[in-house]
């Protein structure tokens, strides 16, 4: 086969792969740090107005309550998570009976969606009449109903249900990690006399090291973009307690859920900007942990 | 020491798979209650078992629309997808080209870069341009467009075809599109079915996408949009059994497929990224 016609082949063989990847992909990548200096509200023309999007961004309280709010829910979520994770891999990869099937449970929530177990939780937590609050009642647990979405424990809820959808997955990558650990350094461990904590201590934990590096970081990233449980459950709400950044972004773009689409004036200029301070906050949160964590990837 | 030890193990893991499963089984249990039982709370098994609850929500609550949108939606963008990753992942593993280092960094930029909403609306836009944003096709084709981990994980399956089957072909004088449907497709079947599993969970399981798209389509809603604007109904407080059955219809058909492939599924996802 001559040159050319190899050439002509590949691409048309790549071409719908390239033409998706830049139309939807890229494309709207650009269109977003294009409005990112203008003023336009979905409607008219667009006026540029160079780094006052930016400049409100710095301003915007409700926009950096979201970011403090992410760190909470993300915070709870990986302090929550990632140790029951491990524990839970940990004794998973012990030979004992049933490992197969409780593995299988605890990965079970990771293959439902998000959104149709967040509807599932809101009638479990539901403060007027929910599963939950039902339940408690019944049985004299609890006194009075206790308003789950509400602004006490709203946040905490919502990082239980979190923890719940994700603790199967980094379950798993840890179980991944920990194949690779030889039997034989746990055999001679044993012979000089460590029990189960020392080698958890001495063995699993340093060797785990890279592999973890990597989870914590898949989880940092995975915590502080997630929103789409949160927006079913309640919707950044209530007076803003659960609204973070990717949801605040959302709200930028697209009407309010339950409202219809043609009543709402949104900001794609200023939406644009504060999802490139998203991006940036996210992108150094990375770099940070990643350079804060070099230790955990030297086995020594 | 070592019974006190076990019992504790065992308390916990007992606990944790009790908590991971309850709220599934609230649910399951909860689409056989009556909306009256389900609200008053505190009965775990349902009094009378409601099997026409189903029924109701299939016709009343508009399941049977939200479901057909659901399969429509994840099968063509589960073809879609492995027919447009396939075909890229073939001439990058075989062939030699200008532009391909290009290609495959792009395909790796796009799968780390996302601006959740922003890139949303743009697709939006461009779906009205294209008269696609009454259809269910945008968000097929959009579904379609982050096919990057379908591409990767092929063109590592690719890897393990010989190229000699490739050679040998070609000598016989096949020409390389041909090689493609009649040798690498059929030996690329494993890899096919890892990324189709993958894409039709994705695409079944997903919500914003569907959910801008039919703001003002009600009629296109899938299963996890539809089901999840009951909650915002003005009604909904009287159909908590509606959500409950359309929450199983569309956990059930997932839940059947991991439960029979549950052992080849764990070691796929393994290398899979959610949470």
């Amino acid at each position: 086969m001559n040159k050319a016609k190899n050439l002509a082949f590949s691409y048309s063989f790549l071409l719908p792969s390239y033409i998706l990847t830049i139309v939807l992909g890229i494309y709207p990548i650009m269109w977003a740090m294009r409005y990112m200096f203008y003023d336009y509200k979905g409607f008219g023309t667009a006026r540029f107005v160079g780094l006052a999007n930016l400049e409100r961004v710095m301003t915007d309280h409700q926009f950096w309550d979201s970011v403090s709010n992410t760190f909470v829910y993300a915070g709870g979520k990986l302090l929550l998570s990632i140790p029951l994770a491990l524990i839970l891999a940990v004794i998973l990869n012990w030979k004992i009976k049933g490992r197969n099937l409780l593995r299988a449970i605890i990965f079970m929530p990771t293959i439902i969606s998000t959104a149709v177990m967040a509807v599932v939780f809101f009638t479990i937590f539901n403060s007027y009449n929910g599963i939950l609050n039902q339940f408690l009642l019944k049985y004299k647990l609890i006194g009075s109903a206790i308003d789950w979405l509400g602004v006490d424990y709203a946040m905490l809820t919502i990082i239980l249900v979190a923890v719940w959808g994700a603790v199967g997955n980094y379950m798993l990558l840890f179980l991944a990690g920990l194949q690779n650990i030889p039997e034989d350094v746990y055999e001679s461990s044993a012979l000089d006399g460590a029990n189960k904590f020392q080698q958890f201590r001495y063995i699993t934990i340093p060797m785990l090291g890279p592999v973890m590096q990597m989870i914590i970081m898949l989880a940092i990233i995975n915590a502080l973009k997630g929103y789409e449980s949160i927006m079913v459950m309640t919707d950044g709400g209530p007076i803003g307690k659960t609204n973070v950044m990717f949801l605040y972004v959302y709200k930028l773009f697209f009407p309010p859920a339950g409202s219809t689409a043609s009543t709402q004036i949104q900001e794609f200029g200023y939406g644009s900007a504060v999802a490139f301070v998203t991006a940036v906050i996210v992108g150094i949160i990375t770099i940070l942990y990643f350079y804060g964590s070099k230790r955990m990837s030297h086995n020594e | 020491m070592r019974i006190a030890w076990n019992t504790v193990l065992w308390a916990f893991l007992l606990i944790v798979a009790f908590l991971t499963l309850f709220p599934i089984i609230i649910t399951l249990l909860g689409s056989f209650k009556t909306n009256a039982e389900l609200t008053a709370g505190a009965t775990f098994l349902p009094a009378i078992w409601q099997f026409t609850n189903y029924i109701e929500a299939w016709k009343q609550a508009n399941f049977s629309t939200y479901t057909l949108n659901s399969v429509f939606v994840a099968v063509a963008s589960t073809i879609g997808t492995l027919i447009v990753s396939s075909m890229a992942a073939y001439v990058v593993n075989r062939m030699d080209f200008i532009g391909k280092k290009l290609y495959v960094s792009i395909q790796a930029f796009t799968m780390f870069v996302a601006i959740g909403a922003v890139v949303l609306r743009p697709q939006f836009e461009l779906m009205i341009k294209l008269h696609l944003h009454n259809t269910l096709w945008g968000v097929i084709l959009i579904l379609i467009s982050t096919h990057a981990s379908a591409f990767f994980i092929l063109l590592s399956f690719m890897n393990g075809i010989p190229k000699e089957l490739d050679e040998a072909a070609r000598i016989d004088g096949c020409s390389p599109g041909r090689t493609f449907w009649r040798i690498i497709i059929p030996l690329l079947t494993p890899g096919l079915g890892v990324c189709a599993l993958f894409a039709f969970r994705g695409a079944w399981n997903e919500y914003l996408i569907p959910f801008v798209f039919t703001l003002s389509k009600p009629e296109l809603q899938t299963l996890t949009v539809g089901l999840a604007n009951l909650k915002y109904g003005i009604t909904a407080a009287s159909q908590t059994h509606f959500m409950m059955a359309g929450a199983c219809l569309s956990i059930l058909p997932i839940l059947i497929a991991y439960i029979f492939a549950n052992k080849s599924f764990m070691q796929m996802t393994a290398g899979s990224l959610k949470g």
